[in-house]
């Protein structure tokens, strides 16, 4: 019993331990995206959600109920179309 | 036991020795506090009439007494006399005045030792004096930015203040700029309208809000080179070599 509960122990602390860089990593890709909708001109005052589709791929939904698919087109341009 | 004495007595030695040196040196205060009260109240005793004047000059008018014995001290030191001396005199009165005190108490041997000790304290001082006033009036940089596009561009590639999404955008929209600018100059009007200058300023104005809070620095030095930037840009010479 004593090893599953250390193993157990170790777990649950590495899983706390990384979560404030899993948040913090979301919340740089949150600002980034946010920056990027405002860069071209759209709304949205807070982003609540955002969804990885893929490589330079995401869909984004803001507070105010907008929502946006961010990507990277062949020619390397940033586009944001809104849904 | 023959140790033990020995080191007794190397130990009262040693303090007595100590207290030997500083029975010299609390003395020697004494006499310096006793020297300053005491001059008014003794002067009749002193036989020596040249003491008594000078006690009286002292307490009367130091600056009077000093000047009076600084002319006859700097016959001795004339090479070095400029202009200055007038200023320097005020540390050398303290040093005449406690040496004319020290006389009266030693004798008239101790001092006529005194002043020549001084008389070379006088020049000492005076060739610091020469030396201060150069160096103030050669600090004048006149610091302009100096516009290092290359620097400013590695500087926003390499800033963290901005994702990747922010920076591809703001690199498309740079790019847009610089095409128009490019089907102006092909033209035949070579003069920037209005329009591409607020364009300009408006993506400008776009990084501004994007660094200032993650790297302000690089918003500084980019706010700062905005009309060096704008010259080159408004400038087709300087555009084409871009």
């Amino acid at each position: 019993m004593a090893p599953r509960i250390s193993a157990l122990t170790l777990t649950v602390v590495t899983l706390l331990g990384g979560a404030p860089l899993v948040a913090a990593d979301d919340a740089s890709l949150g600002k980034d995206l946010k920056a990027t909708i405002a860069l071209q001109g759209m709304p949205c005052d807070q982003l609540v959600e955002s969804k990885r589709n893929g490589d330079s791929d995401y869909t984004a939904s803001c507070k105010d109920g907008n929502r946006y698919h961010i990507y990277v087109n062949a020619q390397g341009r940033v586009i944001v179309q809104k849904l | 036991m023959h140790r033990l004495g020995i080191a007794g007595f190397l130990v009262i030695l040693s303090v007595s020795g100590c207290a030997s040196t500083k029975g010299t040196s609390t003395s020697e205060g004494p006499r310096v506090a006793q020297a300053a009260v005491p001059p008014d109240s003794t002067p009749q005793p002193i036989p020596p009439p040249a003491s008594t004047p000078p006690s009286k000059a002292e307490s009367s008018t130091d600056n009077g007494s000093d000047q009076s014995s600084t002319p006859a001290k700097t016959p001795d030191a004339a090479p070095p006399p400029p202009t200055s001396p007038a200023a320097r005199p005020s540390p050398a009165k303290g040093k005449s005045a406690g040496d004319s005190r020290l006389a009266k108490q030693t004798g008239a041997a101790a001092a006529q030792t005194r002043p020549p000790v001084s008389s070379p304290a006088l020049p000492a001082p005076l060739p610091a004096s020469p030396s201060s006033p150069a160096p103030a009036p050669t600090s004048t940089p006149a610091a302009s930015p100096t516009l290092n596009l290359a620097d400013l561009e590695q500087r926003l590639r390499e800033t963290r203040a901005i994702g990747v999404f922010t920076k591809l955008s703001l690199k498309n929209q740079v790019d847009d700029l610089l095409n128009a600018f490019r089907d102006l100059y092909r033209g035949p009007n070579k003069h920037p309208p209005a329009e591409l200058r607020q364009r300009y300023d408006l993506l400008l104005l776009k990084v501004l809000t994007l660094l200032q809070d993650g790297d302000p620095p690089l918003a500084a030095a980019i706010s700062s080179s905005r009309e060096a930037i704008w010259s080159i840009l408004a400038d087709p010479d300087k555009f084409a070599k871009i």
